[in-house]
């Protein structure tokens, strides 16, 4: 994968002049267009400062104009020069990257016949296990006395007479030993009678309570969760299970572990099926060999497979799966974006990263909403192409700004050059680049050589996972969560941050807030609509970026290094979007720690931050050739 | 030991910790009652001065500044009601509706005392709201 800088441009250089020329370095990325302004004079070139601003369209495309536009006028405006006295625009040679993202569910609970409910009521009430025959609270009057049931209050019946009625079926002799109820009554109900039963509450759908089964109730002390429904014996127990039954009832025993309240209703056709969906393969071609994968065996197995076959050269998905359904779409936009240029191309998937991942999903035929965690694996796929349709971006932009643009440089070499401005780098230095849609590693040797790859998975992948394993549906929320820290508002005017330090407001806090887990993002604070404790959000959060971005970084610079030899890297410089995050460079610094590797973000130009670093890269290359 | 204070004659007339409700009509009152036992928190109901002109907002943040828990709830003479903090600016309360959601703001009430998030207006809630 040896690279030598070369450029290419229809106007030809402009002559080295005594007069200082006015530069301006543009790198267009993903996500996001960065520029640098230089001056070149006789010493080198003095940097006026940069801008960056989103990337309009495809990178790699005429979409890619008015982005482009954009950051050079903020850039001339914020340096207080004028767009006529710029000389040239430097225009990294931008390949357009596609990637795609597709999840995979591969094991799911199903319950046929309404057999448990297993959630969490804010408030059950009593404590304890109450076995006996469910039936409807208008046909307590008509239970015998001796007969041990379940009570189930519907909706609609008022707390009072819910608590009346029980009292005078006890008084006949009934055993009420507990109650199911659709309101939020639980407490109400249990301080009206004479000794308390348990009483589990929020049930949606009582009316789907199977009526004249044997059931059992447990509510465990507050501080604790149930003891005999979440062990499959217990459950055996009380309904004097066989071992066929026992095993068929042991998903049900699974899904309420860690509940305070729970209940099972034993129906005779109660048929509980914890399966693996068949989930499609994965065919990965490789240059040598072709391997198929089926993405129910998880992660590791896929990325061992990838190993076997590297270096892939493309992957296809069974058709009708999400796996193949992504893989077609990443394909297909590739071929899209590259419709418009003459050169007929083959799309081919350059590389996939499978994750393990589990999403809640609602339980079928669940009575009161539960969610079990589905095993599911998430895989990111890119399509990257060698030759872009730069020739059309140059030609639309040099009308666009009225001034001369040279596209050139590619794009791993100048990131190199951009990170060696950062103070204390030299080479063998690695830089990372962390973007949205994919991982990229350069590695710039001692003689000038640069070893470059590209691999999928990256940001997006990395908010997907928050998105899905919290149960969110809501992207932005994911984001947001990624990006910042997490707090627990604990009062009206002050919030618990996650490291334990407290923090205070001036202006009370929206009601909506009240003791819940938010994020300090840019634009305020934000609930996190979820019923997960801020331990639970932070596991999910730092699992998914160590899942993505640590597992890249050590496959990309295991890729870049000499003979696979972290140790033969001395420097690694971490950039890109994802680098001004604030933990991934730590923990990817904390992985290679081992390797003996000088790891850390990049300061480009000492100023930058991990940012512009293709820019100052454009820049520096064309003063070096000046000279 | 000087300076130390002996307050423990004064605990009897110390008022018990607990959630204060100012009501100036009976409309509701069963049902924020309900909403507050579910929640196992203590009420002290007083009766603000029937047929007063304070509104929902005023009631509840008097009551809040009485309680030693520091929130309040007020249901004025038309059935509107307000839950209220004490540290709360008196003018921007947690939360205000009318009485046919009074036992919403029990449960609410309650749960700024024990620190759980407030519960999801009714409507919003999975189930329809019973009509009888």
């Amino acid at each position: 994968m040896r690279r030598r800088s070369s450029w290419t441009s229809g106007s030809g250089w402009p002559t080295p002049v005594e007069a200082v020329t006015l530069l301006a370095g543009v790198d267009i990325g993903n996500s996001t267009t960065e520029a640098c302004l230089a001056e070149l004079g006789p010493d080198g070139p003095r940097y006026l400062g940069g801008a960056l601003a989103p990337t309009s369209g495809v990178k790699g495309t005429a979409e890619n104009v008015p982005g482009v536009v954009k950051v050079v006028q903020e850039a001339l405006s914020a340096a207080g020069r004028g767009p006529h006295e710029l000389s040239a625009v430097l225009v990294n040679e931008a390949t357009p990257v596609i990637s795609g993202l597709a999840m995979e569910t591969i094991t799911e609970t199903v319950i046929t016949e309404s057999t448990m409910i297993g959630h969490n009521p804010d408030t059950p009430a009593g404590a304890g296990l109450g076995t006996g025959t469910t039936v409807a609270f208008a046909e307590l009057g008509a239970c015998t006395p001796g007969e041990q049931v379940i009570c189930v209050v519907g909706a609609g019946v008022d707390f009072e007479d819910a608590a009346a009625g029980i009292a005078a079926a006890r008084d006949r002799g009934v055993e009420v030993t507990g109650a199911i109820a659709c309101a939020d009554d639980a407490n109400l109900i249990v301080n009206r009678l004479p000794a308390p039963i348990p009483v589990v509450d929020e049930v949606t759908l009582v009316e789907k309570v199977p009526l004249g089964m044997p059931a059992a109730v447990e509510v465990a002390e507050p501080g604790r969760t149930v003891r005999t429904l979440s062990n499959s014996y217990g459950i055996a127990t009380l309904f004097d299970l066989d071992p066929d039954q026992t095993r068929l009832v042991a998903p049900v025993a699974r899904a309420l572990v860690g509940n305070r309240s729970a209940v099972v209703v034993r129906t005779p056709s109660g048929d509980i099926a914890d399966r693996r969906i068949p989930a499609g393969t994965l065919t990965l071609i490789g240059e040598h060999a072709r391997l198929s994968v089926g993405i129910d065996a998880g992660a590791e197995e896929i990325m061992a497979t990838l190993r076997r076959v590297a270096p892939l050269a493309d992957a296809t998905g069974e058709a009708g799966s999400h796996v193949g359904g992504m893989l077609a779409t990443v394909r297909d936009a590739m071929a899209e974006t590259l419709s418009d240029t003459a050169g007929e191309q083959e799309v081919r998937i350059q590389d996939v990263l499978a994750v393990d991942t589990f999403v809640p999903q609602r339980v079928t035929g669940a009575l009161a909403g539960e969610f079990a965690l589905e095993n599911a694996v998430a895989l990111a796929a890119m399509v990257r192409t060698s030759r872009a349709p730069m020739e059309v971006l140059a030609e639309q932009l040099r009308s666009a700004l009225g001034v001369a643009v040279l596209v050139g440089g590619v794009e791993a070499d100048m990131a190199v050059l951009g990170a060696l401005t950062t103070p204390g780098t030299e080479r063998p230095l690695a830089v990372l680049d962390l973007g949205g849609g994919s991982t990229d590693a350069a590695l710039a040797t001692g003689d000038g050589e640069v070893r470059s790859v590209h691999l999928a998975g990256a940001g997006d992948l990395v908010t997907k996972l928050i998105d899905s394993e919290l149960g969110l549906d809501n992207r932005e929320v994911a984001e947001d969560i990624k990006k910042n820290p997490l707090a627990k508002a604990e009062s009206f005017f002050h919030v618990r941050m996650e490291d334990g330090t407290a923090r205070f407001f001036d202006e009370p806090l929206p009601s909506e807030a009240f003791a819940r887990v938010v994020v300090l993002g840019e634009e305020g604070m934000r609930p996190v609509p979820t019923r997960h404790s801020l331990e639970k959000v932070r596991q999910v959060r730092r699992s998914a970026k160590h899942k993505v971005f640590v597992v890249n970084a050590l496959r990309a610079l295991e890729r870049v290094a000499p003979g696979g030899n972290l140790r033969e890297i001395g420097f690694v410089v971490v950039l890109g979007g994802s680098a001004l995050d604030f933990e991934i460079p730590d923990m990817i610094a904390e992985a290679v720690a081992g390797a003996g590797i000088v790891c850390g973000t990049g300061n480009v130009r000492g100023r930058e931050g991990p940012r512009n670093a293709v820019a100052t890269g454009l820049v520096d290359d064309h003063a070096g050739r000046a000279r | 030991m000087s300076g130390v204070v002996d307050r423990r004659g004064q605990r009897d007339r110390r008022s018990p910790p607990a959630v204060v409700a100012h009501c100036a009509c009976e409309r509701g009152v069963r049902e924020l009652l309900a909403g507050l036992e579910e929640e196992g928190v203590p009420v002290r109901l007083t009766d603000g001065d029937p047929g007063s002109a304070a509104t929902a907002v005023e009631l509840a943040h008097a009551a809040a500044r009485e309680s030693p828990l520091d929130v309040g709830v007020g249901i004025d003479a038309e059935g509107r009601v307000c839950v209220h903090h004490a540290k709360r600016p008196a003018d921007r309360p947690v939360v205000t509706t009318d009485t046919a959601r009074a036992r919403w703001c029990g449960h609410n009430a309650a749960r700024l005392v024990v620190g759980l998030p407030l519960k999801d207006a009714p409507e919003r809630m999975e189930e329809p709201w019973p009509h009888h």
